[in-house]
């Protein structure tokens, strides 16, 4: 019995230094890299107020684009952004940006029904527009990514961008998988912005 | 005869150390970190580098630390699955005339092969709380079926064993009650950490002394079902130790040990409750209940063969 106990005793604690090695790498792994800064732009909100890259200073950001007439991946974008918008509604600092590619359509008004229509009932979620070519640049130049054929040709990308206006990562829009990393991601951004 | 002895017991030993990486995997977080199955990222071996990443595989979903941890965990899995196939190989051509080793092999390895298929649910309904539960279960019956097979090997090689011991007849209800229970707390520890993960999940910032005070009634019942498994192991000790004639040194010494056992648990459980919920303390706190479910496993069965062969 004694020699048992010589192999289990070491051999536990063994296996407690090597878990515990393994849980900290775990948690750093989660460290996230900055891609680059968002250039300034300056939008619109639904409600005519000015949104420009200041709005950006000291929040974590999810943004994406998309259009309200929208029937293709869309939808999915927006319900996956309104079950973080709830799931994140006591986290002040966390805010919501979609950014229409299709203003021609989506006027002011128009972006303010489809917010009322998915639910959003505060300043956490902002939908946001200007011209047809200024949005094609912002997109293009400042996140990236493709604009050909706006509005139907829009990535389905969610951004994250931290409170200095940093990106720091891009999650598929309409995966399931996808958005639990974000959640953790914004989580940890959250939790650093707080220490 | 000696192949299969020795091939019983690493069986047994290897499904004890998978539900402690199992349990590493769920509190390091990594239990989507491969997101197909049985592949990892579409390749047998995960990528080491994010240009590896399949294109109908969204890359943001890759993290190199926690693709290779559950990449571990699926690997000693299937190591652990080959040694139960194996065991059951060399028990059939040995065995295949006892029933009572026989039968819970079969078992063990039909329940493997579950596990398995379980494990591919867990991927593809993103780690849904209940089948995480299930996963746990089921490990925990294979872990008791291999042990009672290691057990019997050893009463074959060992036909003395037990003889001379003469225990009380009737605590039979005692050791039915005791495992119940157990069960039942393991079940409610899960829920507790699931439910922890769900409010966490609605409240990400909020910190975790907060949850468990939101989780209230199932923090007492976890409770206060530990102090109620106290007293049962109390009482089985004093059956088994203090009013039996010539209890074997099995008994013995796993009566202590499971005392032991159980003043541990309720040290790591009132730290998770009263400091912080620190994984590693998580993780050892639901390893160690695997431990003493297969000690009361343990107990049983001599218990039965005293009674048996005393008869």
């Amino acid at each position: 019995m004694n020699r048992i106990l010589y192999i289990i005793i070491p051999g536990i604690l063994l296996l407690g230094f090597g878990a515990n090695w393994v849980i900290q790498k775990a948690d750093r792994s989660h460290d996230i890299p900055v891609i680059k800064q968002v250039p300034d732009f300056t939008f619109y909100d639904q409600e005519g107020q000015l949104f420009n890259k200041n709005r950006l200073v000291n929040k974590i950001t999810v943004l994406d684009f998309m259009f309200t007439s929208c029937t293709g991946p869309c939808p999915l974008m927006t319900s996956n952004m309104a079950t973080l918008y709830q799931e994140f509604r006591n986290v002040m600092e966390v805010q919501f940006v979609s950014i229409t590619v299709d203003p021609l359509i989506d006027s002011e008004s128009k972006l303010k029904e489809y917010a009322d229509f998915v639910g959003v009932d505060d300043d956490r979620w902002q939908f946001i527009r200007s011209d047809i070519e200024s949005t094609k640049d912002l997109k293009q130049n400042g996140f990236m990514l493709y604009s050909g054929e706006l509005p139907q040709g829009h990535a389905i990308k969610f951004i994250l961008i931290d409170e200095e206006g940093n990106i720091r990562k891009y999650f598929d829009g309409t995966d399931e998988a996808s958005q639990a990393v974000l959640r953790k991601d914004i989580t940890n951004l959250v939790k650093e912005l707080r220490s | 005869m000696r192949s299969f002895r020795t091939f019983i017991f690493l069986s047994t030993g290897l499904t004890y150390l998978l539900i402690f990486i199992g349990g590493l995997v769920r509190v390091a977080g990594a239990g989507m970190g491969c997101p197909d199955w049985p592949k990892c990222f579409g390749r047998w071996i995960p990528p080491t580098n994010i240009d590896q990443i399949p294109s109908h595989i969204d890359p943001a979903t890759f993290n190199i630390v926690l693709a290779w941890i559950e990449y571990c965990n699926r690997l000693f899995g299937a190591i652990v699955g080959l040694t139960i196939t194996i065991t059951l190989f060399l028990g059939l051509k040995y065995y295949s005339h006892l029933p009572h080793i026989k039968w819970p092999l079969i078992s063990a390895f039909g329940l493997t092969l579950f596990e398995g298929w379980l494990g591919s649910v867990l991927i593809h309904t993103v780690l849904n709380p209940l089948t995480i539960t299930l996963h746990l279960l089921f490990a925990l019956i294979i872990v008791m079926l291999l042990l009672y097979v290691s057990q019997e090997a050893y009463y074959l090689d060992n036909p003395e064993a037990e003889k001379d011991s003469k225990y009380p007849s009737n605590i039979q209800g005692l050791f039915g009650l005791l495992a119940f229970t157990l069960l039942f707390e393991v079940i409610l520890g899960t829920e507790i950490r699931g439910g922890l993960e769900m409010i966490r999940k609605d409240n990400p910032m909020v910190n975790s002394q907060f949850l468990l005070d939101m989780l209230g009634p199932f923090k007492y019942a976890h409770s206060i079902l530990g102090f109620f498994i106290t007293g049962l192991c109390g009482l089985l000790w004093y059956r088994l130790v203090k009013q039996s004639l010539n209890p074997s040194s099995l008994i013995v010494q796993t009566s202590t040990g499971l005392l032991i056992l159980i003043m541990i648990q309720i040290i790591l459980g009132e730290v998770l409750v009263f400091f912080d919920v620190i994984p590693l303390i998580q993780l050892f706190h639901l390893w160690i209940a695997s431990w003493i479910l297969g000690i009361i496993s343990v107990q049983y069965c001599a218990w039965k063969r005293s009674g048996l062969i005393n008869e």
